[in-house]
């Protein structure tokens, strides 16, 4: 997942959303006695830091997802427990934290949903020795053996939508815009063979630094002067919300569209109903997608998580998909061993709020959705059926 | 004129005029008591977040005026009289202590509101033509009002009473107590108003803002360097600071991009702080 | 040493048996805050003891991160990493070095400009580790260093982090009794005065920040194996922030503080921010109440018990070296003096010149010049005309040290000396100035030095022979003297004293006359002195220099000068 915003900062405590953290703090000679018959999944949303307002969703959604698998007789008989632990931290910090859930409390299976860096301390801490299923976006690339990906890759996010956009809308040129790192370059990658595929032309392409105070006004100045047709953004974050009301502040929302690969209902909130018309957005789960799965997962949803319930998004909804994949795996593999688990990842099925998914190369082929914004909302214009993740992990 | 370059120009007005009233209320109350309130960029994230309650529940936009006013006066006073006071005679730790103070009311505020981004609706939309070139309203609303008050702060400290009696403080404490200007009252007063000022233009600059605890950090860098640049102290200063730091951080991003505008403005501090920490216009 | 070598034991015996006592998770935990520490005790050194705020450790911490990483990647199987590891912790430490060199050179920089460069420096680093992808990865850093070769599981890395942080430990504890780590203690108290004692201060504020930039390089460097991700976060300001709170919080001037803040904060944080609300928000105020009220921190309260139970016995050995050959030429001659302070003319052509051993007086009513005639020859005021020849050479333009160290002493109107040291200790800057070489400022024999001129003071004043006591805890007239003896024992052939009776009673006075006297022939110096009171002149002075506004008024004896006209016109109020 790519960081959720430019801003550096110290990580923070998220009030106690989680029922399940006191078994951090229980003393291990407690949890230690049950542990043969539970199955330990550890979690890593981010609690704190700049990804923290995804945490509450992912924690509750995650939450939704083991009480039915436990109401449903738990991962090959053994009841679920999670121990919940933060991805928002420095990667340091979170790779200790890993090491910590996998010597001193025993967890089975670690999922994720965090940036990249923390990904990479967990992949290097775990060494591989017990699963670990990474479910937000990513830019592709994790091989890592007993690492499962159920993220959307920049393939999956980009041909179909920029394919779409140019024959629909008839886009010719195009100015890219991201964050200085490694997501926005390679699903810029994307976008750039499939700019030329459909005949389009790149009339601009900047990165401006993640972890900086950033201002667009000399971006937006730029490319009012370049004026193309649509313009990509792969900012996240407070960049991309200040990218985006700086854009329609100049009033380039009335002529420019608009597509962000990272804007789901969170982001969208804070650019606001004046500063989100022609903006669209490519991701594998909209909280309006009006299928039946969608229907019967949001309505669980608000019976489990009540009233109050967090803002569902792409980002917290992935994490439902990656406890269920972990159930997939370690039920078709019959156990937690690493070797059976990889033979299982092929051809896995597993259940997503919007259906099912499958697993090939450790990656996910899923159904794709564009959607277009209508003040704070999403309105899905397009739905792409089974869409090729691009990744050849052996 | 071509309008792109009008649009240019205008960006960089707002820049540094923006960017000089941020740094009015830390020129003020480190010009006038010596002390560098490296806070100063919380109490613009706070008047930020009074912006963003006040539309939260429904109030006119201007309500977040004397809301922030009121919030970061009353803070600013508690911070005076017992941290700052404490510390006249120890300036090296009255640096540490607001920078301590910085972190407080960062992860305070964090704490009731969370790390998310919170959006601010402008409160004046839609644009307007300046020689050819569409600019949006509230931007330029903002370079006006914040050219005013530079302007007004600077002829009420050469015209008031009170600015004479600054002024006298600020050439020599122990003189001016001794004729009965009540140096502690006056203290503390500048050090709220400073507060104030941050409070204000939190609010002005809210809407265009993503609003988050952090924000206050990239502010009272930036301010810091423009205090180095300009010359501590001075009210030239101020201006030709804004003017170098704003300026350059501007032209050079429009030229080519904003890492290369902020290394620049990096670079830039880093070269005063060393051959000429006493800025472009010290005060005698 | 013994004292050194049972803490050492106790230490390494301490770190070795740890593991086995928190197992495996918290050792791994441990290795890693370990490695801060070491960094943190790089912010102690330079904060603690010489007074100067780094609030860019992280730059070097950074630095040092991803030279040992991109060394592990690029050359894992070879020896040159042998080479390679040391030098990236080294690195940085020659580049804080080097930095310090530049920005102390020449001028006394305030601390926060000290600061605030660093800080600068810092956000720089960042920025370029941040942009520059094709070496450092951009934003996402280097990923998949290797380990250290040979080393596997997390015990062994522990040892690694323990093993350095006690070899740091260990080397500070030698380093701040060394009287390297008295030099440094001193500037923080005493700039000015450590530079009249002969050290040239720019370069031992840019020893202290180049070790402690070596020391964050050393925790950098072992941080990419361990961590095998190295991202810009590492070079930023917070990192550099917490390495700050840690140091202040565990305590900046004591030994341990910085190494308790590291672990004890950062392993609560990491354990407690999960788990107590508001966690940040309660270190932000401690660290302010720190700040305010308890600037001994954490280990303030502790070390020195342990101080007390390790001090060194006093006493003094054998003789310092001898100071370098007196100059051929005795005397100074200043011809056509100028000096301005913004528009006000403070020397206007001053001409004075002492070309034998003796006492000269210097007198003038109020604002004569007469201390801005001392201030110009110690180069402590830019001179804009005219010509000063100290032993017979130009000296335009030479710093208090160098004159200091070819035989210029001064002593100031009000005392000037160290008040938070012992009477040995402010002894012991006097007689290493010019005398003590590198080696011997590294050297705990340094501390025993004695000197002929000492041992006769110290029969003078009998008071001077507790060395024990703290120096700021003598009276007036006692550290009136205290400072001349300092200003003595360094054995200076040309001796400036400024007001040295002020404040001392008819008793002292006395004393201060004879001692003046004694150490003016045995020296065989040249000794100028501020004077305000005849008594003290006519005793005293073999001749005497009147100024007025800023020129020689007369010269002459006493009898002669007392006759003058001229001087009875302007020099009212003196008991002529």
């Amino acid at each position: 997942m790519p960081n959720s915003t430019g801003q550096v900062s110290r990580r923070r405590f998220i009030a106690g959303a989680l029922g399940s953290g006191a078994a951090v703090v229980a003393p291990s000679v407690l949890t230690g006695a049950r542990a043969a018959e539970e199955l330990k999944i550890a979690t890593f949303y981010a609690l704190s830091g700049p990804g923290s307002l995804f945490g509450p969703t992912q924690t509750a959604v995650t939450r939704l997802a083991v009480d039915e698998i436990n109401a449903g007789g738990g991962i090959g008989g053994r009841k679920v427990t999670v121990v919940p632990s933060d991805g928002g931290a420095p990667p340091a910090e979170a790779a200790k934290a890993a090491i910590r859930l996998m010597l001193r409390d025993k967890v089975d299976c670690v999922v994720g949903s965090h940036d990249s860096a923390v990904r990479e301390a967990i992949v290097a801490a775990l060494k591989g020795r017990i699963p670990y299923v990474y479910t937000p976006l990513y830019e592709g690339g994790e091989c890592n053996p007993n690492v499962y990906v159920t993220a959307d890759t920049p393939q999956q996010q980009v041909q179909p939508s920029i394919t779409w956009l140019a024959k629909t809308l008839g886009t010719k040129s195009y100015y890219l815009i991201g964050n200085d790192y490694v997501w926005p370059r390679k699903t810029n990658e994307q976008a750039k063979k499939y700019i030329g595929a459909a005949g389009g032309n790149v009339v601009g392409e900047e990165y401006v630094p993640l972890g900086a105070p950033n201002k667009f006004e000399d971006a937006v100045t730029r490319i009012k002067a370049r004026n193309p047709d649509l313009v990509v953004i792969t900012l996240v974050g407070g960049d991309n919300i200040n990218f985006n009301r700086t854009f329609a502040g100049f009033g380039l929302d009335k002529s420019i569209k608009r597509i962000s690969y990272l804007l789901e209902e969170q982001t969208l909130l804070g650019i606001g109903d004046k500063s989100s018309s022609g903006l669209y957005s490519a991701m594998s789960y909209f909280e309006n997608e009006k299928g039946e799965a969608n229907a019967k997962f949001k309505a669980g949803y608000r019976k489990a998580a009540g009233a109050k319930a967090p803002q569902l998004g792409m980002i917290g909804v992935d994490t439902y998909g990656g406890v269920y994949c972990a159930k997939a795996l370690i039920e078709k593999a019959g156990g937690t061993d690493a070797a059976r688990l990889m033979a299982a990842a092929d051809n896995l099925k597993y259940r997503t709020p919007t259906g099912t998914a499958v697993m090939t190369n450790r990656h996910v082929v899923k159904d794709m959705y564009l959607a277009e914004c209508k003040g704070t909302s999403f309105d899905i214009v397009q739905t792409f059926k089974a869409v090729a993740h691009g990744q050849t992990c052996a | 004129m071509d309008p792109i370059l009008t649009t240019n120009v205008l960006n960089v007005v707002y820049e540094v005029s923006t960017l000089a009233v941020v740094v009015l209320g830390l020129a003020v109350v480190f010009g006038l008591l010596g002390v560098m309130n490296l806070a100063h960029g919380e109490f613009v994230m706070i008047g930020a977040y009074c912006a963003f309650f006040v539309q939260a529940h429904d109030l006119p936009f201007l309500a977040a005026v004397p809301l922030a006013l009121l919030v970061c006066g009353f803070l600013g006073l508690v911070v005076e009289r017992v941290l700052v006071r404490p510390l006249y005679a120890r300036p090296f730790d009255t640096l540490l202590a607001t920078w301590g103070l910085g972190m407080l009311l960062r992860e305070a505020v964090e704490a009731v509101y969370g790390r998310g981004f919170r959006s601010v609706a402008t409160p004046l939309t839609g644009s307007v033509e300046v020689l050819g070139a569409d600019y949006p309203a509230y931007r330029l609303l903002l370079t006006l009002v914040s050219v005013a008050l530079v302007a007004g702060l600077v002829w009420w400290f050469v015209r008031s009473a009170t600015g004479r009696r600054i002024r006298a403080v600020v050439n020599n404490p122990e003189l001016a107590a001794s004729v009965g200007i009540p140096v502690t009252a006056l203290a503390r007063n500048t050090f709220v108003f400073g507060c104030g000022l941050a409070a204000l233009s939190g609010v002005m600059l809210a809407p265009l803002l993503p609003v988050n605890p952090t924000l206050g950090l990239d502010f009272i860098l930036k301010s810091f360097f423009v205090l180095v640049v300009g010359g501590l102290g001075s009210l030239v200063g101020l201006i030709s600071g804004s003017g170098v730091i704003g300026g350059v951080e501007s032209v050079v991003s429009a030229v080519s991009d904003r890492t290369w505008g902020y290394t620049t403005v990096l670079v830039i501090a880093i070269l005063f702080l060393w051959l000429r920490p006493n800025g472009l216009f010290p005060r005698t | 040493m013994a004292s050194f070598l049972a803490h050492s034991a106790a230490l390494v015996a301490a770190l070795a048996v740890l593991p086995h006592l928190v197992g495996e998770f918290w050792a791994y935990t441990l290795a890693l805050y370990f490695l801060y520490a070491i960094a943190a005790l790089g912010v102690g050194l330079c904060w603690g003891q010489a007074g100067l705020l780094p609030l860019g450790q992280a730059m070097f911490f950074g630095l040092a991160a991803y030279l040992s990483g991109l060394s592990l990647i690029h050359f894992r199987d070879s020896w040159l990493l042998l080479l390679l590891l040391p030098g990236a912790a080294l690195a940085p430490g020659l580049l804080a070095w080097g930095i310090g060199l530049l920005v102390f050179r020449g001028r006394t920089l305030t601390g926060p400009f000290f600061a605030m460069i660093t800080l600068a420096l810092t956000l720089l680093a960042f920025q370029i580790a941040n942009s520059w992808n094709d070496v450092t990865g951009g934003f996402n850093g280097l990923k998949n260093i290797p380990g250290l070769p040979g080393l596997g599981d997390f015990i062994d890395l522990y040892y690694v982090s323990a093993a350095a942080l006690a070899a740091c430990v260990l080397g500070i504890a030698w380093l701040r009794r060394a009287p390297a780590g008295i030099l440094w203690r001193a500037v923080a108290q005493n700039e000015q005065r450590v530079r009249f004692c002969g050290f040239a201060v720019q370069n031992a504020k840019a020893a202290v920040f180049g070790i402690s930039g070596a020391l964050a390089g050393i925790g950098g460097a072992l941080y990419a194996p361990q961590q095998s991700l190295v991202t810009p976060q590492l070079c930023g300001f917070i990192l550099s922030a917490d390495l700050v709170i840690w140091a202040a919080v565990g305590g900046r001037s004591t030994l341990y503080g910085p190494v308790a803040g590291a672990v004890l904060i950062g392993i609560l944080t990491a354990d407690l921010r999960d788990e107590i609300s508001y966690w940040e928000v309660i270190l932000a105020a401690i660290f302010i109440v720190v700040v305010l009220y308890f600037r001994q921190g954490l280990m303030g309260f502790v070390e020195p018990w342990f101080e007390r139970l390790w001090r060194r016995p006093a006493g003094r050995g054998r003789d310092g070296p001898d100071r370098p050959v007196a100059p051929s030429e005795a005397g100074f001659a200043l011809d056509d003096i100028r000096v301005r302070m913004g528009s006000v003319s403070i020397l206007e052509g001053l001409d004075l010149a002492v070309d034998r051993p003796g006492i000269y007086c210097l007198i003038g009513p109020n604002g004569a010049g007469k201390t801005s005639c001392f201030n110009a020859m110690t180069g402590e005021m830019p001179v804009r005309g005219g010509q000063i020849r100290i032993f017979g050479r130009d000296r335009a333009g030479a710093t208090a040290d160098s004159l200091s160290r070819i035989g210029v002493g001064r002593k100031f109107q009000a005392p000037s000396l160290f008040p938070e040291f012992t009477v040995a200790e402010n002894f012991n800057i006097g007689l290493w100035g010019g005398r003590a070489r590198l080696p011997d400022l590294l050297r705990m024999r340094s501390h025993s030095w004695s000197s002929a001129i000492l041992r006769e003071a110290q029969t003078r004043f009998p008071f001077l022979a507790d060395e024990d006591r703290r120096a700021g805890d003598l009276s007036h007239g006692q550290r009136q003297i205290l400072e001349l003896v300092m200003v003595l024992i360094a054995e200076p052939r040309l001796i400036l004293l400024d007001e040295p009776s002020a404040g001392l009673s008819q008793a002292e006075t006395r004393e201060v006359i004879e001692a003046i006297r004694w150490v003016g022939g045995r020296l065989d110096a040249c000794t100028v002195i501020v004077e305000h009171d005849m008594t003290f002149v006519r005793e005293l002075a073999d001749r005497v220099f009147v100024l007025h506004q800023g020129r020689l008024l007369a010269s002459g004896t006493v009898a002669e000068i007392q006759a003058d006209e001229r001087v009875r016109a302007v020099y009212v109020g003196a008991s002529a």
